[in-house]
């Protein structure tokens, strides 16, 4: 134990680790009379770091086949109530709900009254369950939907730039390049697992 | 013969000075002081406030992202997470929600928030596992890439 303590004040973690795991395979191979608890605690004895335990993997696939199988059934039977999604569009990512007004600032080819389909969904939730895209879900997992209602002018954005004592100035008006539009967003709620 | 006295008696004067004038004053009525009210003073004014609002636009930008990563930061804390621990194990999992999104998760849906924490939490024991234990025991389920090809 000496000897194993001395020379692990060299490459601390690494000797630490390793020799830390043969001390510890030593001990579950021989019980001999030296090795009955009563080692001594000192700094170098454990690393640093806390020790990680990830929960056992057979058990844990169950349980998550058994949480899969619960929202399904929850999905399928229609037991949740308002629907959010988190949704990339216009470059921008939005949490948007049913019956929510999105404003963006850009053109949509898209005419008013259009019905329009939302399709990079990056995350879907509810009041029990959250589906959580890597990085996005599947266009047939979920289905948002929304209408064009307005496109407009924006209000007139001022772009000036000036120098003092050098006769250096500039005004330019962007209200006549920028559009807005308001879209109203229903989540449908269609929604299947598919694993 | 040319006559030239009459020409000199047609001078062109500016008829729209008023509205000249009012294009400016339009943008410092709600000013305090003279400021609001003369000319003068206002065009300097209204300059300067058209020129901050210019530099504060590409300003804003840095600070909601600060704000934004400020809320992160202490909803990440209420479930024992630092900030950067956070962001890297939520982008090592795949989930591109930038800060925005997950700030205001953090305030509306608190239940989103605790899963995500969950999973960087999960994420980054396995990144741990992986670092320390050789190579010998089997990957982490939440640390496999998916591919969309």
């Amino acid at each position: 134990m000496a000897a194993a303590v001395v020379a692990a004040a060299g490459a601390r973690r690494r000797a630490a680790a390793a020799l830390l795991s043969s001390v510890v395979r030593h001990q579950s191979s021989q019980s001999t009379s030296l090795q009955q608890g009563l080692v001594a605690k000192t700094s170098l004895t454990s690393p640093p770091w806390p020790e990680v335990k990830l929960p056992d993997p057979v058990e844990e696939a169950k349980y998550h086949a058994e949480v899969v199988q619960k929202v399904n059934k929850m999905i399928a039977t229609g037991q949740y109530g308002r629907l959010f999604a988190v949704v990339h569009f216009a470059s921008k990512q939005w949490k948007i709900t049913s019956e929510d007004l999105i404003m963006m600032d850009n053109v949509l080819e898209a005419e008013c009254g259009d019905r329009i389909r939302m399709e990079k969904v990056l995350l879907v939730g509810a009041d029990d369950f959250t589906l959580i895209g890597r990085p996005l879900l599947g266009k047939d997992l979920v289905r948002v939907e929304a209408t064009v209602i307005e496109k407009t002018e924006s209000w007139p954005k001022i772009n000036m730039r000036f120098w003092k004592r050098h006769n250096y100035q500039k005004k330019k008006n962007t209200d006549a390049f920028k559009s807005c539009i308001w879209s109203k967003v229903p989540v449908v709620k269609r929604l299947m697992l598919l694993f | 013969m040319v006559l030239l006295s009459g020409p000199r008696w047609l001078r062109s004067r500016l008829t729209d000075r008023f509205w000249r004038v009012q294009e400016v004053l339009k943008y410092a009525r709600h000013f305090r002081g003279r400021k609001n009210r003369c000319y003068k003073l206002a065009v300097r004014s209204v300059r300067r406030a058209f020129v901050k609002s210019t530099k504060a636009r590409r300003e804003k930008k840095r600070f909601l992202r600060a704000l934004w990563i400020t809320r992160i930061e202490a909803a990440s804390l209420e479930h024992g997470l630092k900030y950067p621990a956070f962001i890297s194990n939520l982008l090592k999992s795949q989930v591109e929600l930038n800060r925005k999104m997950i700030a205001d998760l953090a305030i509306y849906e608190p239940k989103t928030f605790k899963s995500l924490a969950a999973l960087a939490q999960r994420r980054r024991q396995e990144g741990f596992l992986a670092a320390l234990g050789d190579g010998k025991e089997p990957e982490g389920i939440f640390s496999r890439i998916v591919h969309h090809y």
